[in-house]
Parts: C-alpha cells; sequence; structure tokens
C-alpha cells in the first residue's frame, strides 16, 4: 500500500490548518454562507437535513488497519458511534460539529487520510477494484495509476473550479468491479501488443437525471503519458462545460452535445499540445517509486487446498453458506478474498458501528496482511485471507452481525441515505430497502435466485445508482407522498446499461409486493442456468411489465 | 479613474490601464478593449504603437454561452501588454484554464490580470495559473495576499508556476 512522504504529510497538514482558518473566518463572519460553502465542500463538509456531515477519503477503497482503526474512533469521539460507506469507497459522518472538524482532521491525518475533494466542482476521490493485487487474471494493479491520478488531482490548480464534480473510476480486470462506465472518466488498465502497459479511456458516463453510459475516446494512452490525456479531457471540459444550469454541467452532457467524434477531435488536438511540452509525463523513476508500494504484499507459499477450510464447510452449513456467497477465489495459491456484507437482514445498507470497524481493523491486521478494502456496492473486503484462516474470520465475523452470507443477492442492495439525512431526496430509501431485505430474508430463497442487484434513489441524482440497478427503484415525490419507480436491466459492469422504467410508480405500501412480482416473473420464466439480468436481456421489458400492471 | 488596490508580481502597484467602453474613443493611454473590439478593429489597432489590453469574459449572454474562447487571441498575441481574465463569480472557473493557455500556449509575457469576483482562497490557484496580477477589494493588505498564496507549502503537479510538482521532484526531474 501506498505511504506518504515528507511532502505528502506536509501538503495534508497544510490543508488542515487552511480548512482550520476558512472556519474561524466562516465563525467570525468574514465568509458568508455562500462563500464558505464551497470552501468546506472541498474538503468534504456538507450542510444535511439535521446537520453537518463530513464525507472521507478512501483513495482507491484501500485501508490499513491502523486507518480502520481510527474511523471507528471517529465515530466514537466525534459522532453517534457509526458511520456510512459510500458508493464511491468514501466513508461519512452524520453528525460531527463544525467547529471540531478541524480537530478531526488532524486526527485523519495522523493515519494518512484526509478528506480533501470529497465534495464539491473538482476532481473527486479516484475509486477501483476492490480485489485489486488479489483477484487472478489483472493485467496491473489498478492502485498505481490511481496513485498517480490521485497525487495529479490534489489540489489542481486549473481544475478545483469546474463546472461540476468530477469522478474518475480505474480497473485493471476485465470484469469491472468498479463501474467505470458510469463514471466521468472511466479507465481501463490494457497491455499492447508490445506488452507495454496503457489505458483504455472513457469519458463521458454517468447517472443523475440523465444517465449515460460512457463513451471510448481512446483504445491505449501510454502509461506515462496519462496524465498528459486526462489533463486535455479536464482542460477541453473546463473551457467548454457548461456553467449556465447546474444540471447540464456535467462532462456527459458536454460529450452527447458535441458528439463523441467531435469531443475525440478537441482531446487529441489539446493532447497533442500537452504532450508536445512533455511536462506531464511521469518520471519512470516515480511510476517505479509508487509502483513499488502496490507490489504482492508477502504471501507465504501454501498449498492451493485447506483441510481446515473443507472440514469446516462441512461441519457448519452456515460457513458453507457465508463461503459459496461471499468468498472469492484468490490469484495465490492457499489464499481467499473475504467479502463482508454491511447488509444484514433489515439493516441499513453501508451503515458500520465503531465496535464492527475495530473487529474488522484487527481481523485485517491478523488475518488479511494489514488490508481491509471497501467496495462501490457499500460492503468490505478483507483481500488476502488465508484459507486455513477463513472459519477463523467468519466466526468473528458472526459474532458482531458481519457474516452475512447475501454478497451479489437481492438483499445486497445499494441505498442512498435518502430523505431519513439528506436534503434534496423526495423520498426515503433506507426503510424500503431494510423491507425488501425483510421479505426476501430467507436465504435459501436468496441463493434460488441468485445474483440481483438492487439500487435505490431516494431522488433523480442517483446516489443509489438505481439506474445501473438489475432493479432499480427511485424514489419520487408527487404532491406530497411518496411514490416509487421501478426500472429493470441496467448494469454498472463491464456490460454498463441504463434500466428501462417499468411503467407508472408504486406507492410505499405496493412497492414491495411489486418487487416481489418481478422477481417470481423471472424465476417463473428463467432458463436454465440464467440470472435475472440475462432473463431480463432475453425477454425484454414485455413479461414483466404485464405481471406488474395486469 | 478610481484607485485600485492592485498586486503584480506579489507586491503592490500602482495600476496605469484604463477599461475602455466599446464607444469610447481609444486613445494612446493604456487601455483594456473588449475581444468584440479587437477583432472588429484589429486592421487600425495592427499600427497601434500605445500599450493595449483586452479582457476576456468567462460566461456569455446566451442559454449555452462558453463564455469568450482564449485562443481568439491568437493572431493578436503580440500586441497585446495585458490580458484580463474576468471572473464573473469566483467559483467560475474557466479563466484558470485560459491562463494556462496564454503563458503554456501562447507563452504570454505580458500582465495577466484577475479582475471580478477574485476572493482570498482563489489567490494561489490563479497564481499557479500564471496569473501575476490581482485587482483586490479595497479592505484586502498585500500580508493578506501573501498569506493566501502561501497556504498550501507545494504541489503535486506543474501548472504555469516555477513549481515542478512532487510527482516530478521526488526524482529530481
Amino acid at each position: 500500500m501506498y505511504r506518504y512522504d515528507e511532502f505528502d504529510h506536509q501538503l495534508v497538514a497544510d490543508r488542515v490548518s487552511q480548512f482550520r482558518g476558512q472556519v474561524e473566518r466562516r465563525v467570525s463572519g468574514a465568509l458568508t454562507e455562500d462563500q464558505f460553502k464551497p470552501l468546506r465542500l472541498m474538503n468534504g463538509v456538507y450542510l444535511q437535513l439535521h446537520a453537518y456531515m463530513l464525507r472521507v477519503a478512501i483513495p482507491y477503497g484501500t485501508l490499513r488497519s491502523e486507518q480502520m482503526r481510527m474511523l471507528a474512533h471517529i465515530a466514537r469521539k466525534y459522532d453517534r458511534g457509526y458511520s456510512h460507506f459510500t458508493t464511491r469507497q468514501n466513508i461519512q459522518y452524520n453528525w460531527p460539529a463544525l467547529d471540531k472538524i478541524p480537530d478531526l482532521l488532524d486526527e485523519l491525518a495522523t493515519v494518512e487520510m484526509h478528506a480533501i475533494q470529497t465534495s464539491g466542482n473538482c476532481i473527486r476521490n479516484v475509486t477501483s477494484d476492490q480485489y485489486a493485487g488479489a483477484i487472478a487474471d489483472e493485467v496491473e494493479d489498478p492502485r498505481i495509476i490511481s496513485e498517480i491520478i490521485r497525487q495529479w488531482s490534489t489540489f489542481h490548480p486549473e481544475f478545483t473550479y469546474l463546472p461540476r464534480k468530477f469522478k474518475i473510476a480505474v480497473t485493471g480486470h476485465e470484469n469491472d468491479r468498479a463501474a467505470i462506465k458510469l463514471h466521468d472518466i472511466g479507465i481501463v488498465v490494457k497491455q499492447n501488443s508490445a506488452g507495454e502497459i496503457g489505458y483504455e479511456v472513457h469519458v463521458g458516463g454517468g447517472q443523475g437525471r440523465t444517465p449515460f453510459v460512457a463513451k471510448k475516446m481512446t483504445d491505449f494512452v501510454p502509461k506515462e503519458k496519462l496524465l498528459a490525456y486526462l489533463e486535455a479531457v479536464m482542460r477541453v471540459y473546463n473551457m467548454l462545460g457548461r456553467r449556465d444550469n447546474s444540471y447540464k454541467a456535467r462532462i456527459k452532457i458536454l460529450v452527447h452535445e458535441t458528439g463523441q467524434e467531435e469531443m475525440q477531435r478537441l482531446v487529441e488536438a489539446e493532447f497533442a499540445k500537452i504532450d508536445a511540452s512533455d511536462m506531464l509525463t511521469v518520471p519512470q523513476e516515480e511510476i517505479d517509486r509508487i509502483s513499488a508500494y502496490f507490489a504482492p504484499p508477502a504471501f507465504e507459499t501454501l498449498p492451493a487446498e485447506s483441510e481446515t477450510f473443507t472440514q469446516a464447510q462441512a461441519a457448519d452449513a452456515d460457513v458453507a453458506r457465508f463461503v459459496r456467497a461471499n468468498v472469492v477465489a484468490h490469484k495465490q495459491a492457499g489464499y481467499a478474498i473475504v467479502n463482508i456484507s454491511l447488509k444484514p437482514i433489515g439493516g441499513v445498507p453501508g451503515d458500520a458501528t465503531d465496535t464492527q470497524m475495530d473487529v474488522i481493523a484487527d481481523l485485517a491486521e491478523n488475518h488479511s496482511l494489514d488490508e481491509v478494502r471497501v467496495t462501490h456496492e457499500q460492503n468490505l473486503v478483507l483481500p488476502h485471507v488465508k484459507l486455513d484462516d477463513v472459519k477463523a474470520v467468519y466466526d468473528a465475523l458472526a459474532a458482531h452481525e458481519l457474516a452475512t452470507a447475501n454478497l451479489g443477492l437481492i438483499s445486497d442492495q445499494i441505498a442512498c441515505p435518502g430523505l431519513d439525512y439528506c436534503n434534496l431526496a423526495n423520498a426515503r430509501s433506507i426503510p424500503l430497502a431494510q423491507e425488501i431485505s425483510e421479505r426476501f430474508a430467507d436465504l435459501d430463497r436468496q441463493y434460488d435466485i441468485g445474483e440481483l442487484k438492487i439500487k435505490i434513489s431516494g431522488c433523480i441524482n442517483a446516489c443509489g445508482h438505481h439506474h445501473v440497478g438489475h432493479i432499480g427503484i427511485l424514489g419520487v415525490d408527487k404532491k406530497g407522498t411518496e411514490f416509487y419507480q421501478i426500472s429493470l436491466g441496467g448494469a454498472a459492469d463491464e456490460n454498463a446499461a441504463i434500466g428501462q422504467i417499468t411503467g407508472r410508480a408504486f406507492t410505499e405500501e405496493d412497492i414491495v409486493d411489486a418487487i416481489e412480482t418481478v422477481v417470481t416473473t423471472y424465476t417463473d420464466l428463467r432458463a436454465d442456468g440464467e440470472r435475472f439480468i440475462d432473463t431480463y436481456n432475453r425477454l425484454g421489458m414485455a413479461p414483466f411489465k404485464e405481471r406488474l400492471y395486469d | 479613474m478610481t484607485e485600485l488596490n492592485l498586486v503584480i508580481d506579489g507586491a503592490a502597484a500602482k495600476n496605469i490601464w484604463h477599461y475602455l467602453d466599446d464607444d469610447a474613443p481609444l486613445t494612446d493611454a493604456p487601455s483594456i478593449i473588449t475581444l468584440t473590439r479587437l477583432k472588429a478593429e484589429a486592421d487600425s489597432l495592427a499600427s497601434r504603437t500605445a500599450p493595449l489590453g483586452v479582457i476576456l469574459h468567462a460566461d456569455g449572454l446566451g442559454k449555452t454561452d462558453q463564455g469568450e474562447d482564449v485562443r481568439e487571441l491568437a493572431p493578436y498575441i503580440d500586441q497585446l501588454a495585458l490580458v484580463a481574465l474576468h471572473f464573473p463569480i469566483y467559483r467560475n472557473g474557466r479563466g484558470y484554464s485560459a491562463a494556462r493557455v496564454l503563458r503554456q500556449e501562447f507563452n504570454f509575457a505580458g500582465e495577466l490580470r484577475a479582475t471580478g469576483d477574485v476572493l482570498y482562497d482563489q489567490w494561489a490557484m490563479m497564481n499557479r495559473c500564471g496569473i501575476n496580477a490581482f485587482e483586490l477589494a479595497d479592505n484586502v493588505s498585500l500580508e493578506t495576499f501573501q498569506t493566501a498564496l502561501g497556504e498550501l507549502s507545494g504541489a503535486y503537479q506543474p501548472a504555469a508556476d516555477a513549481t515542478r510538482g512532487a510527482l516530478w521532484a521526488r526524482s529530481g526531474k
């Protein structure tokens, strides 16, 4: 994992002290709320329905155990003993006091963490694959270029007041777990025929009220030139992106209105100029320095099979179910990737208590080579667990309600905070997620249904990713009453697609029944081995619509 | 002419420039004209020897107006001693890119001035993009300006100033 050098430490310290000054100027009245707003946002501080909210960055979703412990400490000391992992691999605290936030940031800085650019119209936290460095068949660990992008984009003087927020995601694997095609810029690590590493770049994806799958801008940018290419995209966007209407200000609208070919031409022209100056060509020594931090950790040489692991599953059906749903093959013999679902039946998606975070930190330290990952689907991962240790890890997780064996299943839902917290929401998301989770609580039924991703947003801003849910649910407000619209067929992976709306929305009373109707339509009509999304893609909307509305 | 609280290259400076309305006669006094006028009067301006500046607006009137395109200055750049970048509101950051294009694509060496809604927390970023002249509010001291510029002790990336950026500096590049 990347470790800060003196420079990184100093810059974060500078930012905390700068923010302390900004808070003081706000409190003294030297700054108006309007002038303070973009400053606090750029440091992750939102004003929500009930209180200030702080969003802390977890760059490309990777944490060390001491960092997870600090996040637990912050939840205890500055918040109400819990926190919320987001779809952008960040963590949010819902109740910190504004005047205490600088102290909180000082504490975070001691473990190389911060809230820099977790909000505001700037380049946000770079996200990536939670299985980076652990999954087989990766072209290259995507965290290497993610860290380079993190540094380049931090306090970028030209791109701090963009037309709108800007999100970059990277995958190093052909199975996209980072939803890169739903980002302003999505990057796929590639190897060319000469064996060199470079990047395929997609631009203009996004959700919100106008969802788009990103368009491919280039097949291959050499590694050392990627920053020049990104700077070219950003400059085109900063100069031409719309600022007259915040709903039309994302780069997806610019790409859509400009057209893919013309956008490519503009970016290539800008790239040629920047590249000619050579000023953004990253030195090989620095690429090597950063790459070294992501070298494989000290794996032991182990047999591919573990008797302990096999016996634990045979002896305990719960362990077997956990392994079946939450444990994924590791590239290293004798190891496994263990997913921790933050979607207990009836729970709040993505929430974790301070105690749970401490438990996970201990497990990471003792059983996962000190690493934890955060996923965009609001779960956590212990990426490097010995097969021999899986049972012990399971037991510790189970003792703290962290062993729900539902990864990728119907109760593993994404939900935005919704009307319970958010001042933009039209409807509640969390209670609906909880009801759906209760309705399908039976794990055997969930296994029978198979992979099915439900994603719930409380408003059109789509923070709950409803556009790309296999089943998407959007909360809408009609004359003061909450309604829920269903869409089907969305996907956030390498086959990214925007879901189609089924028809008229359902009331709060009817929505869970409607979801069940969609699910039984699928189980009635599926062919052997078909997942929900396969059946939908084969049959289309008609049979679902018929059952929902006739 | 009202006295401007002007800082150039980090020091207090006296303003010698006038912003000129499009219908005001152009004299030999140092004058800042609009892009529209610069283009319209290009032929007669070609022979001007007195200092000439232009103001570039980051916003426009039309619904999808992108503001004025800095690259339209290309044919005139050698005639210009000053470019004023107008920030209609501090959060409109189009001028930061315009500044970098002027400095790094056109190698513009004249005065690059920020005008409009130009506030404490934006000065340092503007400075890094090559803006070297700032029209400050009357109650802002030079010390305050210098404090703002020094809040961050370094940078990761190169821009239009002398800072090379840690991604390069670490390996001595």
